[in-house]
């Protein structure tokens, strides 16, 4: 039987993809997002080893838009183009799907009532294509196993609650476990920390909550998912809503997790956080 | 847990809702165009004709031709598309962010702590 063996939130901006082709590892702005990766690298590529990732993340308007808006969405494609978003492709090799375990997923999903839009094309954008490069560096040896996509809404309210999202994984937990093949998952969810790209309070950050964010969803995620859309939006800004996709990780994993790295600066627009965490069996 | 004391939080902030995405259909579906280099040159070469075509209304068309990145999200601008129409027209996210809170970028920068 397929088993999760870990889990992994990270943020994601376009500014981490645009440092990561720069190879600005040596910018002292930058530096702590390169070397506050590389634990968690090796733990994924040299323990975690995952035959397969489910990532949850959310679309920016680069696979869906306004005219039909889906709230959950699975890609269950056999490959995964990465998306133009406007300022051309990046330079890295499409993913490959997984569409016997997507399709498995989808199944169990929908009887525990998860009702999902299933897509055969689903091309990737920053949500997981920022993150993944720092967790992988597929330009040395390609992406380490196929990912089964996983969009979340969080851009046009009303967006699902944090309770869902945990729920979410919860279901997915159950989906795994019931899946017939014998597959180490890592689950992976991607979601800007504190945040605001809207208004006069554009650039709103507050790093002490990220990092209360960060404990609790360790320690204590059921008091994180009580939190409405409008607490998190308050807390972190606006767009910061995006962290109720790390929920859905967390409901996934067990109560009790063993943690292999956490990573945290703010130096910009936005925090960017990064935690690994481990099954303990 | 932290409760930081701002008074430009929600509701005074932009929240992109139903009602926004229903009455920025038009800007959006213009911004969202700019994934395809061949609609950024087309835009480019006729900013005025090309919106006709996506049915923008005249207001709408003056908030794009005067590159008020507010006022287009206060007429249903979605952020995630207005950075793309940003970069057809090659101004990024932190000067519209700076615009956007009435700042200039070297004012907006110096509010940034760089680590």
């Amino acid at each position: 039987m397929a088993r999760i063996v870990g889990g992994i939130g990270s943020s994601h901006a376009p500014s981490m993809a645009h440092a990561y082709d720069h190879r600005w590892s040596d910018k002292p702005e930058w530096q702590p997002l390169f070397e506050g990766s590389v634990a968690a690298r090796r733990w994924l590529l040299e323990v975690a080893r995952p035959d397969a990732m489910v990532i949850f993340y959310n679309d920016h308007l680069n696979r869906f838009f306004f005219d039909a808006y889906p709230t959950f969405a699975i890609g269950v494609s056999e490959s995964l183009p990465l998306a133009d978003e406007g300022w051309g492709r990046r330079p890295l090799p499409d993913f490959s799907g997984h569409p016997d375990l997507a399709w498995h997923i989808t199944r169990s999903l929908i009887a525990d009532e998860f009702d999902l839009t299933v897509c055969q094309e689903m091309e990737i954008d920053h949500g997981i294509l920022s993150p993944l490069p720092f967790l992988t560096e597929p330009e040395k040896r390609g992406w380490p196993c196929p990912i089964v996509p996983f969009a979340i809404n969080v851009i046009q309210h009303p967006v699902p609650t944090a309770r869902r999202c945990w729920k979410l994984g919860a279901a997915l937990r159950k989906a795994i476990q019931s899946y017939p093949r014998d597959l180490r998952i890592v689950v992976m969810s991607t979601g800007g920390m504190s945040h605001q790209l809207n208004g006069k309070r554009f650039g709103f950050l507050n790093p002490d909550w990220d990092n209360e964010f960060l404990d609790l969803l360790e320690a204590d995620p059921q008091a994180l998912a009580a939190l409405s859309a409008e607490d998190y939006m308050k807390r972190g800004g606006c767009e910061s809503v995006e962290l109720i996709i790390w929920l859905a990780m967390r409901g996934a994993l067990s109560p009790q997790v063993r943690r292999i790295h956490r990573n945290y600066y703010a130096p910009m627009l936005t925090g960017y956080g990064l935690l690994a965490l481990e099954e303990m069996q | 847990m932290t409760e930081p004391q701002d008074p430009l939080a929600p509701p005074n902030s932009n929240v992109f809702d139903g009602q926004k995405g229903m009455r920025g259909y038009r800007i959006n579906k213009l911004a969202q165009s700019m994934r395809h280099p061949e609609n950024r040159e087309a835009f480019l070469a006729d900013e005025r004709g090309y919106m006709a075509k996506l049915g923008l209304s005249a207001q709408e068309q003056e908030l794009v031709l005067r590159r008020d990145w507010y006022g287009l999200q206060a007429a249903g601008g979605n952020q995630y598309a207005l950075v793309k129409l940003g970069g057809a027209l090659g101004i990024n996210l932190v000067q519209q962010g700076a615009q956007m809170r009435g700042e200039t970028v070297e004012q907006f920068l110096k509010t940034r702590k760089r680590s």
